[in-house]
Formats: C-alpha cells, sequence, structure tokens
C-alpha cells in the first residue's frame, strides 16, 4: 500500500492522527470529530476494538483505512468483549498498551450492553467510549435507547397520536458508574479540551474507564453541518446533556453552566424536535417536560455554577492566541 | 485493481487515495476584515493587530505596528476621544476594550526603553516636502514622509514643537514631560525642524511651494472665532482659547470670582477645569448642546471629549445644558451677568433642525465675566493667496488643496474636523498623497472594507470580563497641574489584548484545526500566532462550515464553489 | 503411563500444554467440567494464563477473537445453546481468519430443553468457515486439541473440536497425556501474521463491496480446502512424537467382509458400534468408518474409505428437520462420483442423549439389508409414545 501524493504539511503536524482524512463522514459529522479528538488524545499506543456502527463503516471501505492505529471490527454488540480479550492479551503478554473500544449508542446503550457490563464488572484496564448521537443512524435514524424523549426518528415518528419518541433517554452514565468503576465520565465535541483531559485520566486509570461522547449528527438530528459544535455546546448549555466525572460511582466533578440556555435555544435548529414547536397543546406540553428534564439534570448535578468558574461552560473555551488551551 | 490482502485487512494511510474535497460545495477561505476599532481611528491605527503583540507580552512588536499609523501614541493615548472603543465589538458583549489605555501605555514603555522609530535612512537623493506647521498633523505627516523614504522639512513659527499640544491642552491631561518625550524621540527620527520660522513673516508660501517638491499646511486655528450678543461685545473681552494659551504659558489668569463660559468644544471645557485649578470658585459652561451620556444624538451633543466633561463635572464645574445666551447685562461697559435661555435643536416646518429658545425660561446668571470659547479659524497670514477670505482651507480626504497640485492641507485647518487624532490622520494620508505623488503614480484609493459585523464574532469563545478599572486622582485633589488619568499597568494590558475579539483576523486559537472533522485544516507553523497559519487542505475539506462558524473572530467565510 | 482422568479434566490438561495466553467461557453443561478444570490449573499455578469469566458465550467467543488477534494463544469452550448463541461470532471470527482452538462439548439444542448429547450444536454452525474435528474418546480428545492449535495457527483458522457431552466430558478414561516437552517441540509459540500492534498498525474486520465479497469468500473456501492434507499431516507428525494416530480425515476403524456393507458415524458412537462388532459375530462384519473431519469435507479420503462397499449406513447425530441428515446427504453426494457408489442409507440415532446401545448394531445390518435405499429415517424412533396423529 502506498500513500498517495498529499499535502506536505500533512505529515507535519503537531499533533497524533489517529483518524486521518478520506474517510467517508458526512460533512459536520459529530462522531468523526469525537474520535479525531480522543484518538489524538490517547495517542499512538493503543490497540481499538470497534462495533459496528457509522463510525467503523465511513472509516474502512476496504482497500482503504483511515486509522492509524491497530483496529478491529467484529460485530455489532462485542466491542467490549473484544476489547476484554485484547487487553487479557496484552497482560498475558507483560505488555501496557492500552485497549480502546468504540461504540455508537445502539452498540452500547441496547445491543452491547451486556458485553459492555461484563467487561465493567470484570475489571479490564479498557477505556469504553462510546460515541453518542442518539439513535440509529448507520441504518437510516431509527430510535435507540440513548434517543432522547420526543426526539422524531424514523420508528418515533410524530403523528396524530405520538409526539416522536415516548421513552426517556436511557441514564447510561448512572448503569455504568454503579459497575463502582474508577472513572466514568460524558464529555462533548463542543468542549475538546475538557474531552481530551477525560480521555488521559481515563488513559491513566488502571482498570476500566467509560466516556460517553455527545456527538451530533448533522443528517440524523436534522441541523447545518456548520452546527455540530454549536447543536452539541447548547445540549449541554441547557443542561439537557451534563458533563460530569464520575469516579467508583460517585460524582467527582461537574461542568458547571454559567448561564443556562433555555431548553428551546437547543431544539429549535434541529429538525428532529421540529414538531414541538407546532402550534398544539401536545408539543407545548413536550417542551415543557424537556426543559424539566434539563432542570432536573441541573438539580441532580449541580449544575448551577454560583460563581464563574474557569472551567464552567463560558471559561471552559475561552479561546488564547496561539492555541495553548488544547495543548 | 487492487488485489484482495489476506481477510481483507488494510495499512494506515490508504484513506488518503479517497479525496474527500469532491463532496464541497462550498469552500472556507480565510477572509481578512478590518476590525471595528481599525475603520474608527482616524489616525488609521489598527489596534486590533497591537493588541495581537500585546496579548503575547510582545509590547515593542506592538508599538512598533502601533507607530506604522500614529508616531503620537504617548499623546493620543491620553487626548483622544477614542472613537474607537466606541466602535469596539467587544462593546455588545460586555464592556469595549480599553483601547486608549493600551495606546498610552504602548506610547511610554516606548519612551522609557528609547526604542527607535521603524524609519529606514533617507536616501541622500530623496526629495525634500516642506510642512508649516509642528503640530500633530505636521508631525505626522513628516514621520510618514521620512517612511516614505522622503525628506521634510517642519516650518514652525513658535520656538518649540507640539502646536496647540503644548499651546492648548492642559498638563493635567497632557503632561509637559510625556509631550517633550514624544516629540523628541519623533523629531530624532530624522525630521529636519526649522522652529521659529513662521509662514508669511519668515518664508513665503510660493518660495516654498517653489523649493519643495510638494508643501503640506497644518498651521492650525489661531484666530478666534467673531463673538457678540446682539451686537454687544464686552470691553474687557478675553477669547477662551487666549486665555487658555496665557494660563499654559505664564500660569495665572485675572483674578476673578464667576465667570461665565460660552462654548461646548474642548477648549470651553479645558478653559474650565484650568479656571478652577486656578481658583475661581465659580466656573459655568453655557452649551446649546447636551451634555453627553444621557442618550441625545450625537449631533446634539457637546462635542468636548465626555470623559473630559465629567471629570470638569466631578471638579464643580457647573454646565448649563441646552441654553444660549440672549443678553449680555453689562454695567458700564463692563459684564456683570448674562441672561441665558433654554433652546434646543428641532425639526422645522423644513425639516432642518433648528435652534428654539423657549419664551419664559429666561435666567440671569451672575458672573464677573464671560468667555467665548466658540472656536477659532485660521490666522491668514501668509495664506492669503489660497484662503481667500474663508476660515479655512477646505480639502480632499487626502488632504488635496483645491485640486492644486503640490498643495496639501490637514489639520484643524481643514475646518471639518478638530481632534488631534484627526490631525494624525491627516498627516499620514497627505504623506501617502505625497509620496505617490513625487513618484509619479496614481493618487491614492480608498481601501473601503466594511468592518467585520459583532455578529460574525463567535462570542462563546470569550469569557465575560470586565475592563479594567483605571486609576483616577479624585477630584478633592486635583488642585494642580498633575495628571489625573494614570493609566492601567502591564498585567491589565496584556489582559486587553485577551479580551479582544481579534475581530476579522486569525488569533490561532487552534479551533478550526482542532474542530475540523475531516483533518482538512492543516497548520503552518508549530506554534501559531496568527495570520497565515492554517491553510486548507482542499482534497479533503468537505465544506462542512464547521470551521467558519466556530472561527471566534470571523475570520473564516463560506464561498461558494464554483463549478 | 496412563492416568485415570475424566475426559473434562484431560481436555483441560491438553489445553494447558499448549500453553494458551487467555482462555475464556461462561458455563455450561456439559462444558463446564473442563473450564472447572482450567481454572484449577491457573489457581495452582500450574497453568500461566488470563482466565476471562464471561458474562456470556456471545463474550467468550468475542474474548478470544480479540485475544487471539492481539497476538495470544487462546481458547474456549462451549455446548448446545452457547454455540447457538455464539454463532455470529463464529462466523466472524473464521471470515476474520484468526486461528482459534474451540472445544464442542455436544449438546442437543433446545426446544425442548435438553441438556444431554446429540450434534445438533457443532452441526448448526457448520458452515461458519471453521474446521470441525469429531473425536472418538478421550485420548483423541487431548491429542485432537493439541493438533487443533498447530492447524489452526498454521492456517490461520479456527479449529473446533466436537467431543461428545457426557459420553466423552463426564466419563473416566485411561488417557497418556504427553509431556510438556514434547507439546512445545511439537507446536511453536503463537505468532499470528496480522497480529494488532501498535508498531504495525492495521486495520481489520473491513467493510467489503459486492466488487470484492465474492473473492474473500472464495480465499476462504479455497483455504479450507487446503487444510485438508494439513490436518492429515498434523495427525501424522503426532504420531510420530507420541505414537498415537487420532484418525487423520476419515479413519476405517475395523475392516469388514470384502464387497460388503459399511456404517459410518461420526464422534464416540464409533467405539459402540466396534464392540458391537465383536459380540454379534453371527452377523456379516460392516466396515466402521469414522468421520473425523467434517470441516473441510473430506471427499476423496472418504470415497477411499468406503472403496468396494455395497451399502453404507451413515449414522449421525442431527438432523435437519423438514430435509433429513445432514452428514448422510453430504456423504451421498460425494460418493456419488465413484464409478461404483455404494447404496448409501442415512438415519439418526441418539438424538437428545437417548442411549445408543450395541443393540442397534443388528438394526443397522438390517438397514443396509433393505429392499429399498433408506433415504432417512430416525432409527431409535419409538412410535408407540407419538401421539396418534404423528404415528
Amino acid at each position: 500500500m502506498t500513500e498517495s501524493s498529499h499535502h506536505p504539511l500533512r505529515d507535519h503536524q503537531p499533533r497524533f492522527q489517529g483518524l486521518d482524512s478520506g474517510h467517508r463522514a458526512c460533512q459536520g459529522c459529530g462522531e468523526a470529530l469525537a474520535a479525531r479528538l480522543v484518538t489524538e488524545a490517547a495517542g499512538p499506543d493503543v490497540i481499538v476494538s470497534n462495533a459496528t456502527g457509522c463510525l467503523e463503516v465511513f472509516s474502512t471501505p476496504w482497500p482503504e483505512t483511515a486509522w492509524r492505529i491497530p483496529w478491529l471490527h467484529s460485530l455489532f454488540e462485542n466491542a467490549a468483549s473484544v476489547a476484554a480479550g485484547m487487553e487479557a492479551a496484552m497482560r498475558a503478554q507483560g505488555r501496557d498498551t492500552k485497549v480502546l473500544a468504540f461504540a455508537g449508542d445502539g452498540g452500547t446503550f441496547d445491543i452491547g450492553m451486556r458485553g459492555l457490563s461484563g467487561m465493567l464488572e470484570r475489571g479490564h484496564d479498557v477505556l469504553y467510549v462510546c460515541f453518542d448521537n442518539e439513535a440509529y443512524m448507520n441504518t437510516g435514524v431509527q430510535r435507540s435507547s440513548s434517543t432522547p424523549h420526543a426526539a422524531m426518528t424514523t420508528t418515533s415518528p410524530p403523528g396524530r397520536e405520538r409526539m416522536g419518541k415516548r421513552h426517556l433517554k436511557k441514564d447510561l452514565l448512572a448503569i455504568v458508574a454503579a459497575h463502582h468503576i474508577p472513572y466514568a465520565a460524558t464529555a462533548s465535541v463542543a468542549y475538546p479540551s475538557d474531552l481530551r483531559k477525560k480521555v488521559r485520566r481515563a488513559m491513566g486509570v488502571e482498570g476500566p474507564s467509560f466516556l460517553l461522547v455527545h456527538s451530533p449528527c448533522p443528517l440524523g438530528w436534522g441541523h447545518d453541518s456548520a452546527l455540530t459544535v454549536q447543536v452539541a455546546r447548547l445540549a449541554v448549555q441547557t443542561g439537557l446533556f451534563p458533563l460530569v466525572e464520575m469516579e467508583r460511582g460517585s460524582v467527582a466533578s461537574v461542568m458547571p453552566i454559567r448561564r443556562p440556555c433555555p431548553v428551546t435555544d437547543y431544539l429549535k435548529l434541529q429538525r428532529r424536535f421540529r414538531h414541538l414547536f407546532a402550534d398544539h397543546p401536545r408539543a407545548r406540553e413536550e417542551l415543557e417536560h424537556l426543559q424539566a428534564l434539563a432542570d432536573h439534570n441541573i438539580e441532580v448535578y449541580r449544575l448551577a455554577g454560583e460563581e464563574p468558574d474557569p472551567l464552567d461552560t463560558e471559561g471552559a473555551d475561552t479561546v488564547r492566541r496561539g492555541g495553548m488551551r488544547y495543548a | 485493481m487492487p488485489r484482495l490482502t489476506p481477510a481483507a485487512v488494510a495499512f494506515p494511510g490508504s484513506s488518503l487515495a479517497f479525496r474527500t474535497g469532491d463532496w464541497r460545495i462550498e469552500r472556507p477561505e480565510h477572509h481578512y476584515r478590518p476590525a471595528p476599532c481599525h475603520a474608527a481611528c482616524p489616525a488609521g491605527e489598527d489596534a486590533q493587530a497591537y493588541l495581537a503583540y500585546v496579548e503575547l507580552e510582545r509590547f515593542r512588536e506592538a508599538w512598533e505596528t502601533l507607530v506604522g499609523a500614529n508616531p503620537l501614541p504617548a499623546i493620543t493615548g491620553r487626548v483622544c476621544h477614542h472613537p474607537c472603543e466606541q466602535a469596539c465589538n467587544r462593546g455588545r458583549y460586555d464592556e469595549p476594550i480599553a483601547i486608549h489605555h493600551v495606546e498610552r501605555f504602548l506610547g511610554d514603555e516606548a519612551i522609557a526603553n528609547d526604542w527607535p522609530y521603524p524609519v529606514r535612512p533617507v536616501p541622500a537623493d530623496a526629495e525634500e516636502v516642506a510642512v508649516v506647521g509642528a503640530g500633530p498633523a505636521g508631525l505626522a505627516c513628516a514621520y510618514h514622509l521620512l517612511r516614505e523614504g522622503l525628506r521634510p522639512v517642519v516650518f514652525e513659527a513658535l520656538p518649540e514643537p507640539g502646536g496647540l499640544l503644548r499651546s492648548a491642552i492642559p498638563a493635567y491631561r497632557l503632561p509637559r514631560e510625556v509631550l517633550d518625550a514624544e516629540l523628541a524621540r519623533l523629531l530624532a527620527a530624522g525630521i529636519r525642524l526649522e522652529a521659529g520660522r513662521r509662514l508669511g513673516r519668515d518664508v513665503a508660501l510660493d518660495e516654498l511651494r517653489k523649493d519643495y517638491a510638494a508643501v503640506f499646511l497644518a498651521p492650525g486655528l489661531q484666530k478666534p472665532r467673531e463673538w457678540s450678543v446682539g451686537g454687544m461685545t464686552p470691553s474687557d473681552l478675553h477669547a477662551g482659547l487666549d486665555l487658555l494659551k496665557e494660563w499654559m504659558e505664564v500660569g495665572e489668569v485675572p483674578d476673578w470670582h464667576s465667570v461665565a463660559i460660552v462654548g461646548a468644544g474642548n477648549t470651553a471645557v479645558d478653559l474650565a477645569r484650568v479656571l478652577r485649578r486656578a481658583g475661581v470658585p465659580e466656573v459655568h459652561i453655557i452649551s446649546h448642546k447636551a451634555i453627553p451620556g444621557h442618550g441625545a444624538p450625537p449631533e446634539d451633543t457637546m462635542p468636548a471629549i465626555p470623559r473630559e466633561v465629567h471629570q470638569a463635572l466631578e471638579e464643580g464645574v457647573q454646565i448649563h445644558e441646552h441654553r444660549g445666551v440672549q443678553r449680555l447685562i453689562l454695567r458700564g461697559e463692563r459684564v456683570v451677568g448674562v441672561e441665558m435661555v433654554h433652546m434646543k435643536k428641532l425639526p422645522g416646518t423644513d425639516g432642518r433642525l433648528h435652534r428654539v429658545p423657549f419664551e419664559g425660561t429666561e435666567h440671569i446668571l451672575h458672573v464677573d465675566q464671560v468667555i467665548p470659547a466658540v472656536g477659532q479659524v485660521v490666522d491668514g497670514e501668509g495664506l492669503e493667496t489660497i484662503l481667500e477670505g474663508r476660515g479655512w482651507l477646505p480639502a480632499d480626504r487626502w488632504g488635496h488643496f483645491d485640486g492644486q497640485q503640490g498643495l496639501y492641507v490637514g489639520g484643524d485647518a481643514r475646518g471639518d474636523h478638530g481632534t488631534v487624532t484627526e490631525a494624525v490622520g491627516d498627516g499620514r494620508r497627505a504623506a501617502m498623497a505625497i509620496a505617490r505623488q513625487v513618484r509619479g503614480e496614481a493618487p491614492p484609493q480608498e481601501a473601503g472594507t466594511e468592518p467585520i459585523a459583532f455578529e460574525r464574532i463567535n462570542t462563546h469563545y470569550f469569557e465575560h470580563r470586565a475592563r479594567p478599572r483605571e486609576r483616577v486622582v479624585p477630584p478633592e485633589q486635583r488642585t494642580d497641574c498633575r495628571e489625573i488619568e494614570l493609566g492601567l499597568d502591564g498585567a491589565e494590558v496584556i489582559g486587553e489584548g485577551q479580551r479582544c475579539f481579534s475581530c476579522g483576523n486569525c488569533m490561532a486559537c487552534d479551533n478550526c484545526w482542532t474542530l475540523c472533522p475531516d483533518s482538512a485544516v492543516l497548520k503552518v507553523r508549530q506554534e501559531a500566532a496568527g495570520g497565515d497559519d492554517y491553510v486548507f487542505d482542499y482534497d479533503f475539506c468537505k465544506g462542512c462550515g464547521l470551521c467558519a462558524h466556530e472561527c471566534p473572530c470571523g475570520y473564516i467565510d463560506m464561498v461558494p464553489e464554483s463549478a | 503411563m496412563p492416568q485415570a482422568l475424566e475426559g473434562s479434566q484431560a481436555i483441560a490438561r491438553a489445553v494447558a500444554l499448549c500453553r494458551p495466553g487467555v482462555v475464556a467461557a461462561y458455563p455450561i453443561t456439559p462444558q463446564t467440567h473442563i473450564v472447572e478444570n482450567i481454572s484449577k490449573l491457573v489457581a495452582d499455578g500450574e497453568l500461566h494464563c488470563e482466565l476471562v469469566s464471561v458474562e456470556s458465550e456471545f463474550s467468550a467467543a468475542s474474548v478470544v477473537l480479540g485475544a487471539a488477534a492481539a497476538g495470544s494463544r487462546a481458547y474456549t469452550a462451549s455446548a448446545s445453546q452457547g454455540i447457538l448463541l455464539m454463532s455470529e461470532v463464529l462466523y466472524n471470527i473464521a471470515g476474520l481468519r484468526v486461528p482459534l482452538v474451540l472445544t464442542c462439548a455436544n449438546r442437543a439444542v433446545s426446544a425442548p430443553l435438553s441438556i444431554w448429547n446429540d450434534h445438533q450444536d457443532s452441526m448448526a454452525v457448520r458452515d461458519a468457515g471453521w474446521i470441525q474435528l469429531y473425536c472418538a474418546d478421550n485420548q483423541e480428545a487431548v491429542d485432537t486439541t493439541i493438533q487443533a492449535y498447530r492447524i489452526s495457527e498454521r492456517l490461520e483458522l479456527p479449529v473446533m473440536v466436537c467431543v461428545d457431552g457426557f459420553t466423552l466430558t463426564h466419563t473416566l478414561e485411561p488417557i497418556e497425556l504427553p509431556t510438556q516437552a514434547q507439546v512445545d517441540g511439537y507446536l511453536p509459540p503463537y505468532r499470528f501474521s496480522r497480529a494488532l500492534d501498535p508498531m504495525r498498525p492495521l486495520s481489520m474486520g473491513e467493510l467489503v463491496s459486492p466488487a470484492y465479497f465474492t473473492e474473500v469468500r472464495h480465499t476462504h473456501h479455497v483455504a479450507l480446502r487446503g487444510a485438508l492434507p494439513e490436518i492429515e499431516a498434523a495427525d501424522a507428525d503426532w504420531a510420530e512424537v507420541c505414537g498415537r494416530h487420532s484418525g487423520g480425515l476419515v479413519e476405517v476403524v475395523r475392516e469388514g467382509e470384502g464387497g460388503g456393507i459399511g456404517i459410518l458415524s461420526i464422534g464416540s458412537v464409533t467405539g459402540t458400534f466396534a464392540d458391537a462388532a465383536e459380540q454379534y459375530t453371527e452377523l456379516p462384519a460392516a466396515r466402521l468408518i469414522r468421520l473425523r473431519c467434517f470441516r473441510p469435507f473430506p471427499d476423496e479420503a472418504l470415497r477411499a474409505a468406503c472403496a468396494g462397499l455395497s451399502d453404507l449406513v451413515v449414522v449421525e447425530r442431527a438432523l435437519s428437520p423438514g430435509a433429513g441428515g445432514i452428514v448422510g446427504t453430504e456423504v451421498r453426494a460425494a460418493l456419488r462420483e465413484m464409478d461404483e457408489p455404494p447404496r448409501v442409507h442415512d438415519v439418526a440415532v441418539g438424538l437428545g442423549g437417548r442411549d445408543v446401545p450395541l443393540e442397534l448394531y443388528p438394526r443397522l445390518i438390517e438397514v443396509a439389508r433393505g429392499e429399498q435405499e433408506t433415504r432417512f429415517s430416525i432409527l431409535d424412533l419409538e412410535p408407540d409414545k407419538l401421539p396418534e396423529e404423528v404415528r
């Protein structure tokens, strides 16, 4: 395999490039961004077990691969178990290469739940990263247990009798944390420094660690491809997707929300929530419901920052000339 | 045709064969746009550019960038009304950048460290250009002529340079040592000053036009405007500017008890404050226009610098806004009071604004002196041939006087504006025009790019942060000529650099590089600093627009792909 | 010096002798004793490996897949429902061409629930792309396990070693365990050419378009066909080490009378028929043939073993409902290429653990002598037990 001629600067980028260009993710793909950020922070001394899904399909259409790290895709529901086997092999060989497992929300919240739970319970030294785009995107946007309440998918369409998904988004972090693992956290592509910090923290943990990365899907969520980060940011700033870290089952830290935004700021950018803006009492009720869910998160995780915090939703991403914040 | 690999494995780098750039219908491009502060600065300073260096604590480069436009930052940092800060996009987010403080800090640093002006030696055969008047316009013009490789010769009537900076701006606003130091350093950059040579008396305009490649006239306004109330003038009339100059020179004013100053400009306010400092217990300003800061439209607001007006109020000056003098009350030929009346500018039946006095609002103010400060005109001496009876020497934006070849005008003498910074800008533009004329090139053209709008700034990336509070001498201690505004320290100034949005210009924050899902933004240098530090790899850019949306500075535009 | 060992224990010891890096398993009857014994070896410090007690067979297969891909010799065992739960992973392992050894303690598949022995489980995954070797006894299970690793790692194909549940796994037999030196001399350390390694990154498990999928499948088929001589060689080479043959591809266990009847079976029932042939001396001696290797299917070896037969009775332990026999169908197809193929009678016996007694032998002879070729029947069916409507 020879690398085709490419921009000479490509070979001199001051960061580790785990996921290369030329992958076939849609424009503005949050998952591609998240995967690149995660692998960048994790570095080259890793082995990846990747579940079936968009990430796998867009990155590895034979004879191409966009990965620059050893990578294996087995099946939809066994990323955690395959990773556990890899980790056992590393242990057997006396190597300390870190094993990563990548999966989407379908492969984690739903079909991969058993394997994930087993891997966590057995204490494998694996960092499991779930790229959460809140539906089965690879198969054409069907609802998963991660799909937010009231969101439209092709299997939770709004209609005369329904306002999108009837059920709630599964609280996966709580389930994962209940395994009493050393480190579990949520992160978002809108906060890359925070995301990378969490990856590094997880890499340093001995034992299982878990990262749930909120990764907008422009196609599935129905927003402009330029708004991926904006949408992800608003999910955090409304309280709908709280950024928290848990150690051994207890909340260790949260990203405080300095100025919470109303959920409508977030919802109105996305076609999957468009039906909630109809002039209809049920629609209004569901908007209030989603606001209440956000408020509940803010209360439960104590997200309302009392005074400016350098790591809150405003301070965390303050830009600096020369880009030092991402170092 | 690729041959099957064992178990269909693939190897790193192979995805680069697939050029996702084909998918693009819009491409990101770097487009520089001037920041509003830049567009608003009469002197042409690009505050955004020097704030970038300030943020990195590279003060010398910041100063060199600054003096690329304005050679007098220690002075203008103190006396300018800073329209840059009114224009600053950050003002729509929390508080504008304290640009004038940064400017002043850099000017002071340059003096303290004796950084040489960025001027190359002038070639021996350089053309000479005559500059009349060593005020801000004349000196700025001379400096930029030097930078253009020309040799300026400055003719100044007074023994010392500075013009109204020296003669009319009190030391509590502009300390003499700052003025002297900055001017001395500027002259040392290679400006020949012919001090004590007055136009008309010591040198003739025709002579200059004959002997020099071009002439830049910046004589200022030296003659007070005629003033009377219903045809009456007090016998002991003192013009405001003359009184101010007198006090500046001898440090004394007559022993008055109460004074009414008629006017609303900087001269009126400066004089009022000087009189308070000289011990006059009651000082009034009678202004047709409103005190700034209460929502009055700009055209109906006192033209004096708002900050100075408020400091005057703090110091006990009484300002009577929206008032006119209707009658002088004389005892014999001496003034003992004025009759004021409320007036306001209102649209008349013709749709235009007229000043309307309101009957029944008359009020007598008992004073022992009335001082008009209603403006000045050009002193005609030596300029008779071109003044033609006017009070001003009108010129186009580049300073061309009446289309006459080789003759340029700048500063207050133009009659269309009257601040130090505008004068500096006049000098700079005229120097550019002169240089092009000398080189036989076409006259300069206006760049004309719109400054970048607030809406293009992604404010999420900027934390709310208050502007630093400047230290000011409390009013009760303002009894002498010591400077009352004490500026900001280095840390505060760096903080302002950090607060700057870097409107319309790359700040090398790495956002585009970090957030591109396709790794189609490549970094040019390991440590970016701003400018062209990133390139788009159009082989792979899918045109999603994420980088443009997340650019904090509005430096990236999405442009349709041509077919 | 043979020792009396339970089948599961013997298999566990054989696995240990192969020095696996990772063992993963989930308990299911009748496989449990194998992993229990391995666990004990690990606990006693006799086996140094990562023992992963997973939460399902699906994960057991996934763990060993990950481990083998990451460069460690790996082992798992299962049965019945476990094999079926694994089935998606089994296809995947084979398609990825990852070397692995799995013991299938053959058991019937639910419903109805049965914990007892037949071959329905391994037969259900015969098309997964694995090599399948069926053992006649526990000594063979030991030897085949060791051979399986060599075959698997040389060919980068997974091997399923099938042993009859209870019949073998839970019975004590005298077993000759090879020495560690013998195994080490025979089986080189694990090496996988595509092992995942940060120093030489590659991507496995790619999406393959219709333009190449056919070629991938063809390559896999060719690889399995090419395994036939390798399986024979592995057996022969191991025989040189320890003096024991395990039956190659197809074993003629007992020569019969010329031109007569043959009985082909798979797994441990062959031993029963050998004993029966000794007992029923009044009956014509049938040629007893054991199909040791079911995948890849050894057509040529089978034809050679059947040469000169007039009738062959295929005795199988599973069925394809609605079609009939599985092994018999394939045998019949293979023998059709012979110049004078025997009649092939296909019978199933011993489903769900029903005892296969010596007394069955005369009935097999009877089937062979029948006027008609028996296309398929369940020979030990007891019609009296059936409800009226299906009797």
